[in-house]
């Protein structure tokens, strides 16, 4: 059941990048609140494998009276293989929000954050996929320029399929990418 | 292993960690494994490893560089109840102490199996049999230990045991016996086609056998005389009861006689009579359901610990009996259904056979997609009877090539290298095997899920393009042994001021199909919602580009067939025989043109439409703060760039197109009314064809119903351009009055036809 809704943030939000140091102090809060959301937990590898690899990649909004977590979002960004010549591609893996604050523009703070640092670091494209069914979810991503390249088949574990949005940062040419098999992610569903 | 000494975690961190065992001390650590075979020495690393790990901070990360996502994935924390399946909550047991000895009443024999028929259902759909008929207490005990015979297949392997002989455990028993047996029989068909496993379906029986060695006809057996067992406890049970307990019984040996007979391929009528009986038992099955006792302890979670697995217990999928009743009912139509496809006519029938019935909502079962597939193209051979190169010289015969000597069989039989009719039977036979996996593979690609035919055609279009290519240099082979004459030709869509041009008929048949290859790409794409509302303007724009290319195509080809029509004529050499397969192939262009014209005049009302509604401000484009137009077109067409023919239009001219800069809203809305006038009267004429005219033999009820469909969507996109046009100023004077308007761009589910987006234009309160 998802707890009442704030009207209003509790003051400015803090959004930290995340750093290692800060694994005790915020993994659990990051797993409980991703969690929530998920029929089967990740294993605590999975948070690790994005954590240690690209903490710079992940933001988390904290409540200003306590610092606890509202928010957070996981991404990683590496060379995508099967392109030639291959696309810088950064994903977004992970976007939550604690309920009550939801509607404030917490998720697209942090997306929009998460995009400047991979675009910073020179992604050609950023890729993400969302269940079919996460309305809010494909709203916001398509209001920042996310578009749906396509749909993919009983995705989740829970029997809905999902979208697979793209965002270009720059263009590539269309000569040189010519693979359209986009699915290095999947099995993060399965 | 023991912990270095200063290794200390913070309170927060004890539930992360894995490695945190409060089991052992140092002191009292268990003996190590002892190693010992031969090629192996042992190496007692602890002392290094201990060394090592005082060198790492605590807390402090190491990444193995072989360590990927899938294995982080697939890695399990013990002890967390979500993921470790041994763990236990304090005072739960293993198992559940269920006796499966213990007295049934006939009522609660029905509930179990009904029950079973929502899990056989769940499990139809994509769900694995861990989460569906593997939590039923009776099937596991039936399956475990794997019973060597047909007398072990019993939940209760004591035969000496008198409630062995219970009759509620004898109809129980054939029940499931039967239900094993056809999901091995099911679960193997699907294995052997082209389907994708967890998305489409789950193969996996956890080193369970279904069943696989027991004779199918034993099993037959036993279902026969449970219902004579059933016949024979009237009236010390209820008729009702009795009735619906037999029902049951009979859809079991129904489905496994149907299973049977599809691997005959032939004769669909025969072949459909056990699906008929399974359709008309399944209303007295539904009537008699309330009959049943529910035994929801007979199923339990706890079973999927046995399986070999190392996922922890997941969730029964529960089905509702009414959603359980609309997909068997809709398995067991498309089970009959589908047999009509072994009744080949032509090529284009059979292609529009597999369109329309894989376009079905919902799409037919993966076991039904997947007879399909074996129908298709088991052994290599068509349908059961014909030759790839049978279908393949008939649909070029329909398309390019009526009564051509390129076809001629004779001319397999020619030995002598120097006669032109050697050469093209060599250059015939090069192009069929170029071509042959390409063709088929379209078949094939809609025997899939609607998701993976788009991304799938997405590929097949580069190859057609590759196809076309190969093809063009045969054909300029064969134009020499032929001694073809170039010629001009003039169509109605393209005055032809050009060079006099070669038929090139086998690269026009690639090019055909690579053209409607990329309008399914583009009308899929609508189907499956890929598309915002402001992106409909540009894609109704691109299908309606890609479907003129194609008419204009069509007309070539019809200008060849007609030229080469005409000689034959003008020289007496014109049999009846040939006259009718000019005739039907001339038919062929005909409907393929018009199906292009309605197409395009459709697409151009909605992106005219769509157009205005932009300029309107009456469809809002996102801000989309990180991303341009062009990038976005980018994105978009990407299947689409690496075609060369035809070429995908530049950014520059898409925009220009999408705009209409230099037109009018109330002249564009104007030629959106003429052109949803011509799709008008292009479906009327479609809707009335004949199967033969249509090429849809075998099919033409479903396209039929589909063209209706378009129909529909011309006449909503008609009412849609009135009600802008309203308020939309003429002339110079007045002003536009969108606010007078209230515009909702629909689901696809939600209009007439899900490629045909028509927006909902109504007036504001």
């Amino acid at each position: 059941m998802e707890a009442a809704r704030v009207a209003e943030l509790p003051g400015e939000l803090k959004y930290i990048q995340y750093e290692h140091s800060l694994e005790a102090q915020y993994l659990p809060a990051i797993r409980a609140l991703i969690s929530k959301d998920l029929s089967e937990p990740y294993s605590i590898y999975v948070y690790r494998y994005f954590l240690y690899q690209w903490g710079h990649l992940c933001y988390m909004a904290l409540d200003p009276r306590d610092s606890s977590l509202i928010g957070v979002i996981i991404c990683k960004l590496e060379p995508h293989a099967s392109h030639s010549p291959p696309t810088l591609r950064g994903y977004i893996a992970m976007l939550a929000v604690s309920a009550p604050y939801r509607g404030h523009g917490v998720a697209t703070a942090l997306v929009k954050m998460a995009i400047d640092a991979m675009a910073h670091r020179n992604a050609d494209e950023i890729v993400l996929e969302t269940e079919e069914t996460n309305l809010p979810a494909m709203r916001l991503y398509e209001r920042l320029g996310f578009l749906r390249s396509k749909k993919l088949h009983r995705y989740y574990l829970n029997g809905n399929s999902a979208y697979r949005l793209v965002l270009l940062l720059r263009h590539i040419d269309p000569d040189a990418a010519a693979d359209l098999a986009l699915d290095d992610m999947e099995m993060m569903h399965r | 292993m023991s912990h270095p000494h200063d290794f200390h975690v913070s309170k927060e961190f004890t539930g992360l960690s894995i490695n945190h065992h409060d089991h052992y001390s140092s002191q009292d650590e268990p003996p190590p494994p002892m190693i010992s075979s031969e090629g192996i020495v042992a190496i007692d690393i602890t002392r290094k490893f201990v060394e090592a790990a005082k060198t790492l901070e605590p807390g402090e990360l190491v990444k193995d560089g072989y360590f990927t996502l899938f294995e982080s994935v697939g890695a399990l924390e013990i002890m967390d109840p979500k993921m470790d399946s041994g763990c236990l909550a304090p005072g739960e047991s293993l198992d559940d102490d269920y006796d499966v000895t213990r007295p049934l009443l006939p009522g609660e024999v029905m509930g179990i199996i009904d029950q079973l028929l929502c899990l056989e259902m769940a499990w139809h759909l994509g769900y694995p049999l861990s989460q569906t008929l593997l939590t039923n207490v009776y099937i596991e005990a039936m399956l475990n230990p794997a019973p060597a015979n047909l007398k072990e297949a019993h939940f209760i392997r004591d035969t000496e045991n008198e409630a062995a002989q219970d009759p509620m455990f004898i109809i129980l028993r054939a029940y499931c016996l039967g239900l094993l047996k056809s999901c091995w029989y099911v679960n193997e068909r699907i294995k052997f086609e082209h389907y994708y496993e967890e998305e489409d379906f789950v193969t996996n029986t956890y080193h369970r056998s279904l069943l696989d060695n027991i004779d199918r006809d034993e099993i037959r057996d036993e279902i026969m005389s449970a219902r004579r067992l059933v016949h024979s406890l009237r009236p010390k049970i209820l008729d009702d009861m009795a009735d619906g307990l037999s029902f049951r019984l009979e859809l079991r040996a129904a489905f496994l006689r149907a299973i049977e007979l599809s691997e005959l391929r032939s004769s669909p009528e025969s072949l459909s009579l056990p699906w008929s009986q399974m359709k008309s038992v399944w209303e007295p099955i539904n009537k008699s359901r309330h009959f049943g006792t529910p035994v929801p302890e007979a199923f339990s979670t706890k079973l999927q610990r046995r399986l070999a697995s190392t996922m922890p217990p997941r969730p029964i999928v529960q089905l509702s009996f009414e959603e359980t009743y609309d997909h068997f009912k809709k398995l067991f139509v498309d089970g009959i259904n589908v047999l009509k496809v072994l009744n080949y006519t032509d090529s284009q029938s059979l292609l529009n056979f597999v369109l329309t019935f894989q376009a079905q909502k919902p799409q037919p079962l993966v076991y039904i997609r997947t007879l399909l597939q074996n129908f298709l193209f088991k052994d290599m051979v068509i349908l059961g009877h014909l030759s790839i190169r049978h279908v393949i010289d008939d649909d070029l015969s329909i398309i390019v090539l009526p009564c051509s000597r390129l076809l001629d069989p004779a001319n397999d039989d020619v030995e002598a290298p120097h006669d032109a009719r050697f050469a093209i039977a060599h250059q015939m036979e090069l192009f069929r095997q170029r071509t042959a996996q390409s063709y088929l593979d379209i078949f094939r690609a809609f025997c899939q899920n609607r998701c993976r035919v788009r991304r799938t055609l997405c590929h097949s279009i580069q190859d057609w393009e590759t196809v076309q290519l190969d093809a063009e240099e045969i054909d300029q082979l064969l134009q020499v042994q032929l001694d073809e004459k170039p010629i001009h030709y003039e169509t109605t869509l393209s005055n032809s001021t050009q060079e006099p041009t070669y038929s090139l008929p086998l690269s026009s048949w690639a090019y055909l199909y690579k053209l409607r290859l990329m309008e399914w790409i583009v009308q899929l794409g609508f189907e499956l919602e890929t598309y915002q509302p402001d992106e409909l303007a540009g894609m109704y724009w691109y299908l309606s580009f890609l479907s003129k290319t194609r008419a204009q195509h069509a007309e070539r080809i019809k200008a060849f067939t007609l030229s080469r029509h005409d000689n034959l004529r003008d020289n007496n050499q014109l049999t009846p025989t040939m006259e009718a397969q000019f005739a039907r192939s001339l038919a062929y262009i005909r409907v393929t043109i018009l199906d292009a014209a309605v197409t395009w005049e459709l697409a151009d009302a909605l992106y005219c439409l769509y157009t205005c509604l932009g300029r309107l401000g009456l469809i809002h484009p996102p801000p989309r703060p990180y991303s341009s137009d062009e990038l976005r077109y980018d994105i978009r067409m990407k299947p689409f760039a690496p075609i060369s023919l035809p070429k995908l239009p530049s950014y520059e001219s898409f925009r220009h197109a999408t705009d209409q800069r230099k037109s009018s809203t109330a002249a564009l809305l104007d030629y959106a009314q003429r052109a949803v006038g011509g799709a008008r009267k292009g479906y009327e004429v479609l809707s009335k064809l004949s199967e033969k005219e249509a090429f849809t033999v075998g099919a033409h009820e479903r396209w039929v119903k589909g063209t209706k469909s378009c129909l529909r969507s011309v006449i909503a996109a008609s009412i849609a351009i009135s009600s802008v046009r309203k308020v939309v100023k003429t002339g110079e004077d007045g002003r536009d009055e969108p606010e007078k308007l209230v515009v909702e761009v629909p689901r696809a589910e939600a209009c007439y036809h899900d490629w045909w987006i028509v927006p909902k234009v109504s007036e504001r309160e």
